[in-house]
């Protein structure tokens, strides 16, 4: 991949998935003490390809197959992180953090304040999440927000390639354990992915589409719907403000303040489920601050539903915020209906 | 040395305990090991093994008083050892410097996310039944508007912010600009009062937007005691004709006109908000008849300016929906009596003469931004200047006075808004006679 | 190859009649242990004295009685080792050379503690010294230690990292996972199973499929063996085989080694499961005062000796204890210090 010729690298054009790999590319590259963990990521690729033939440029020494065992397997990545390597941990689906939640919650995030700063754990897990493919209950979660609720990780959600491979090099090169959580609907989106190294800082959110009369903040394949969205919003005078906020923990409420400040109104559209997720933390830093005096509508969520992500695709997408969605409720805001 | 017998912590949470019994009595005999006292704490009993072998003496808590853990209940004596008066305890416990014990007190609060104050969300009384959008009631705080005389046009009758801005007669902000009637121009020179005498420079006094000459009687009447007078009118505004006024440059080329028709000898001019940047303008290009400059509140020192309250007060017609803008322009807002703003409606110009000043605000100030930069004019100077400004200044920042090169002086008033001429004439006029 | 694996660990060569540690170490090395077998003693007693009297807060878990095995694993590592250990790790850090009085103040919450006084007794570590940190999490340390075992084949380091663990950790599922990843990818790691035959009350008949944990190797396909936990040299002579075999790049060991705890599993802990009987029996298996009688058997030290050597390290207690209590405490400002690297974060 790295062999292909571009002669306009501002026009380049790679999934998301091949952005990641690119980034770790680079990072093995780069650096010795990077490795890859994970299961089947070796000659099968990753179950989603992501790997790919990573293997057999850097070896089995550097991208390593470990057995399935979630547990083990993330506390290897947490050990090794403590002594000087820097893992880069993927689980096959994000539900399987399910299993190795002691290592990732009570160690990974931890170390660094029980030592009191004398030791760090700089690892990266990377979790494909999300629904949409009809992998039903067990492989389709959005679980981002059990990360957000713990200090001392960091939990990021890049919506396109370029923002996969910047965070993923910056998740990398940070001290601390950060979660990447990368929808699997994603993997297959082509974008423009810059050239090399460069990195996307952690802790800022990108206002994709700037408008006056509502804000709309969401993540990861949300974003994409939102947008949408906000074109057919336009052709309606409605001028909506659509920012992806990229990084879950540490929030980046100067973006988010500043957009309701604006437009007066903020709609949060999210795939994880509605009650206690990311749209209720973005929801309740608004209303406690500043920005509240601004708002002349009450705040909207849309996240997914009280509910296990069911097998019948029809279910499936009911489940979870659809376009028509986040136009309904737009209009409603906007019309001053809500 | 004998040996402590103190009251053991023996459970995570405890503070205090009581012995229940003692399985030794005082002067006994005790081996290291054998029970020696049962101990009660609010959970549970527990035994206590003798620390060391030996007689137990001074025992001195009773059983079923409850004391502190750590408190010296007995001593063991070995074999031997002189049984004197109880010796000074090692380490005393709970009293002895910081305890570690859960209830550390009040740390805890600050570290708290303290960035929702409630003091700061609340609305004001009358307005606080009122189904209110937050935008909604900060606009009705701010114009003094009570949300009970707003009718809502939300669900449930909730108040929105346009429902206020309806009740102050405001466009909405992007159709400020838009000028509602149809006016014609006027022939004829601008407006020029004068007044007073003296041997000293005569004063040129400018007004602001939407203000006429009668704004400064409060600074004429001392003024004119010691020199001639000359106030002028804007375009557009008092006596002066109304006229098309595309620009800032067209708006300094008409007042320079009227300046030149008042001689040749140096003057003392002094302008406000509008009028000061016309003033600058004017020291600008004619240097050597300017004695010195006093900028009360200036505009044209920075792009921001509050074009709703400009606009509001352009197009308000009656006392009603001039009243809550007028109270802007103050300090404090109760400097705007109601026989004030009954007053100052009458001076408003006609339908017309509105429309007039809409459309001059629209040249000056496109989208509520002031559209011509006087910062470079204000370095040129060389004639005393001094700025006065009030901090609670609402249509212009005071803040842009901080842009004034060090030649300038500042005078900055903390509880004075945006007509210091109006709110303290006393205090103004004794800085422009320094 | 099985066969090859599971055989008994044999002493080496020639001098079966003496001890493995009387062939294997110096007498300065000797007193160095005995004395370091003292301090952790002392230290957990004064420790304990100062929590009856207030000064600690939570709670804690004392290993008097197991002293031989922590100082005897260590013998065979050095400061580039590492150690992970569990919540009863007082010793395994005094073990591994750590400061008393760095670990009273962590203890008392100071700043000037190991942790900056945000771990306490259950998260004392010393990262200079190789010891990754105790555990509040029951087999917590084990897959951390394969993950630093892993460190040391990739980047080379040579280290060595023995991990402590108790019975009570051989049922968890990371001590399987562990276990199984350090096997297949041959990490220099030792698993040093501390069976002080209960997990909290539970004893390990009740909650352990086989009869000894050892035996877990062979699902493993690693040496396993069973050694005295109380007696200094056999648990140092277990440990250096295994730890040469790992420096040899040949992977793995389980070495269980059988122990006693005197004192409660907490210090909430009433003692209802077992009998005074029992805690006297191993208490006379004292591994302290085994460890004395070897020196003084070989000659090595004297009872004066002894007796001088115990009471220096009481003054030590006394010393570290009377240092620490006058060191800082952290600003309460600082609360969320260390929750990242980048404290703004």
């Amino acid at each position: 991949m790295t062999g292909e010729a571009h002669t306009d690298s501002s026009l380049r054009q790679l999934s998301y998935a091949e952005a990641i790999r690119e980034a770790m590319d680079i990072a093995l590259a780069a650096d010795e003490r990077v490795i890859l963990m994970g299961e089947d990521i070796g000659v099968y690729g990753g179950a989603f390809q992501v790997t790919g033939d990573l293997v057999h440029k850097y070896g089995e020494d550097r991208v390593m197959d470990t057995p399935i065992s979630e547990l083990g397997g993330a506390g290897v990545a947490v050990g090794a992180a403590m002594t000087g390597l820097r893992p880069v941990f993927e689980f096959q689906f994000s539900d399987f953090a399910a299993l190795a939640m002691e290592q990732i919650v009570n160690q990974a995030a931890k170390v660094r304040f029980m030592l009191g700063g004398a030791a760090s754990v700089p690892v990266v897990m990377r979790f494909p999440a999300g629904s949409g493919t009809g992998a039903a209950a067990q492989h389709s979660q959005s679980l981002e927000a059990w990360f957000g609720h713990v200090p001392g990780l960091k939990v990021v959600q890049p919506s396109t390639p370029e923002d996969a491979k910047g965070l993923l090099l910056a998740a990398i090169e940070d001290p601390d354990p950060v979660m990447i959580f990368e929808h699997k609907i994603l993997y297959k989106m082509k974008g423009t992915v810059p050239d090399g190294h460069y990195t996307t800082p952690i802790g800022t959110a990108a206002v994709r589409r700037s408008g006056a009369d509502l804000t709309i903040v969401a993540t990861s394949l949300m974003v994409h719907k939102a947008l949408e969205a906000a074109a057919t919003l336009a052709d309606e005078a409605v001028d909506a403000e659509v920012i992806d906020l990229r990084t879950v923990r540490p929030m980046d409420r100067d973006t988010v303040l500043a957009s309701v400040r604006k437009t007066g109104r903020l709609l949060c559209v999210y795939e994880g489920v509605k009650t206690l997720g990311v749209g209720a933390e973005v929801s309740a830093m608004v209303a406690e601050s500043d920005a509240f005096d601004f708002l002349d509508a009450p705040i909207v969520r849309l996240g997914g539903a009280e509910s296990p992500i069911p097998y019948n695709p029809e279910l499936e997408k009911a489940v979870v915020p659809q376009v028509p969605d986040i136009l309904n409720a737009a209009r409603q805001l906007a019309g001053g209906t809500v | 040395m004998p040996t402590e017998v103190i009251l053991p912590k023996v459970d995570m949470d405890m503070a205090t305990g009581s012995i229940a019994s003692w399985h030794v009595a005082e002067g006994e005999e005790v081996a290291k090991g054998q029970p020696l006292f049962d101990i009660e704490t609010d959970k549970a009993a527990m035994e206590v093994e003798s620390p060391a072998s030996g007689r137990l003496h001074h025992v001195s808590v009773e059983v079923g008083s409850e004391v502190p853990i750590g408190t010296t209940l007995a001593w063991i004596y070995a074999d031997g050892e002189d049984v004197g008066p109880p010796p000074e305890h090692a380490t005393s416990a709970v009293t002895d410097d910081h305890v570690v014990s859960s209830d550390a007190g009040a740390p805890r609060a600050v570290l708290v996310d303290q960035s929702a104050k409630a003091s700061e969300l609340q609305g004001n009384s009358s307005s606080a039944k009122q189904r209110a959008t937050p935008a909604a009631r900060k606009l009705a705080t701010q114009s003094h508007v009570d949300l009970a005389d707003v009718t809502g046009s939300g669900p449930r009758a909730r108040v929105q912010r346009a429902d206020v801005e309806r009740l102050l007669d405001v466009p909405a902000p992007d159709a400020i600009a838009v000028p509602a009637l149809p006016w014609s121009t006027q022939q004829g020179d601008l407006s020029v009062l004068s007044s007073g005498s003296g041997e000293a420079a005569p004063w040129v006094l400018i007004h602001g937007f939407a203000a006429d000459a009668s704004g400064w009687s409060a600074v004429e009447k001392q003024l004119r005691m010691s020199a001639a007078v000359h106030r002028i009118e804007l375009p557009n505004h008092g006596r002066s004709p109304r006229r098309k006024v595309a620009d800032f440059r067209d708006l300094v080329s008409q007042m320079r006109q009227a300046f030149d028709g008042l001689g040749d000898q140096p003057v003392r001019l002094v302008g406000h908000s509008l009028g000061a940047a016309v003033s600058l303008a004017l020291a600008d290009t004619r240097p050597r008849r300017i004695e010195s400059l006093t900028l009360i509140s200036p505009a044209g020192l920075g792009p921001e300016i509050n074009g709703v309250v400009l606009a509001g007060i352009a197009r308000a017609s009656r006392p009603e929906s001039l009243g809550p803008w007028l109270k802007q322009l103050t300090g404090d807002p109760d400097v705007v009596t109601p026989n004030y703003v009954q007053a100052a409606a009458r001076q408003r110009p006609d339908g017309q003469g509105r429309a007039a000043q809409a459309s001059m605000m629209d040249a000056l100030f496109p989208d509520g931004v002031q559209a011509f930069d006087l910062h470079a004019a204000l370095s040129r100077l060389e004639c005393p200047t001094r700025i006065i400004w009030g901090r609670r200044d609402a249509i212009v920042p005071w803040k842009h006075a901080l842009r004034a090169p060090g030649q300038v002086a500042l005078h900055l008033f903390d509880d004075v808004g945006h007509l210091p001429h109006v709110e303290i004439p006393e205090q103004v006029c004794a800085l422009m006679m320094l | 190859m099985a066969d090859a694996l599971h055989q008994p660990l044999q002493p080496k060569n020639g001098q079966e009649n003496e001890p493995f540690a009387i062939r294997s170490y110096t007498p300065q090395q000797l007193k160095d242990a005995l004395r370091k077998m003292y301090l952790i003693r002392r230290f957990e007693e004064g420790a304990e004295d100062s929590y009856m009297r207030g000064l600690i807060h939570g709670t804690m878990h004392l290993s008097i009685g197991q002293e031989a095995s922590a100082v005897g694993a260590c013998m065979a590592l050095t400061d580039n080792d590492k150690i992970t250990s569990t919540h009863r790790g007082h010793g395994h850090c005094v073990a591994k050379g750590a400061d008393v009085s760095k670990m009273f103040a962590e203890f008392f919450g100071k700043e000037s503690g190991y942790c900056k006084g945000r771990g306490g007794s259950m998260h004392i570590a010393d990262v200079e010294k190789g010891n990754l940190g105790a555990n509040g999490i029951v087999g917590g340390g084990l897959p951390i230690a394969v993950g630093a075992a892993l460190s040391a084949k990739r980047l080379k380091t040579g280290a060595v990292t023995v991990c402590f663990f108790g019975d009570g950790a051989n049922n968890e599922g990371a001590f399987h996972e562990a276990l199984n990843m350090a096997a297949i990818w041959k990490l220099p790691v030792v698993f040093v199973c501390e069976n002080n035959q209960y997990g909290m009350s539970t004893s390990t008949e009740r909650s352990t499929a086989v009869t000894s944990i050892a035996d877990r190797a062979l699902a493993y396909a690693m040496p396993g063996s069973t050694v005295d936990g109380n007696d200094f040299s056999a648990v140092a002579e277990a440990v250096d085989t295994a730890v040469s075999r790992a420096r040899d790049g040949q992977g793995p060991s389980l070495i269980e080694s059988m122990t006693y705890r005197w004192r409660g599993h907490s210090k909430s802990d009433r003692n209802r499961y077992r009998t005074k009987d029992e805690i006297s029996v191993w208490m006379k298996r004292d591994p302290i005062g085994r460890m004395a009688k070897l020196l003084r058997d070989h000659k090595i030290m004297s009872e004066d000796d002894i007796a001088a050597l115990e009471t220096e390290v009481e003054a030590e207690i006394a010393e570290a204890i009377k240092k620490a209590r006058s060191g800082p405490d952290p600003l309460v400002s600082d609360a969320t210090k260390y929750v990242y690297a980048d404290a703004a974060a």
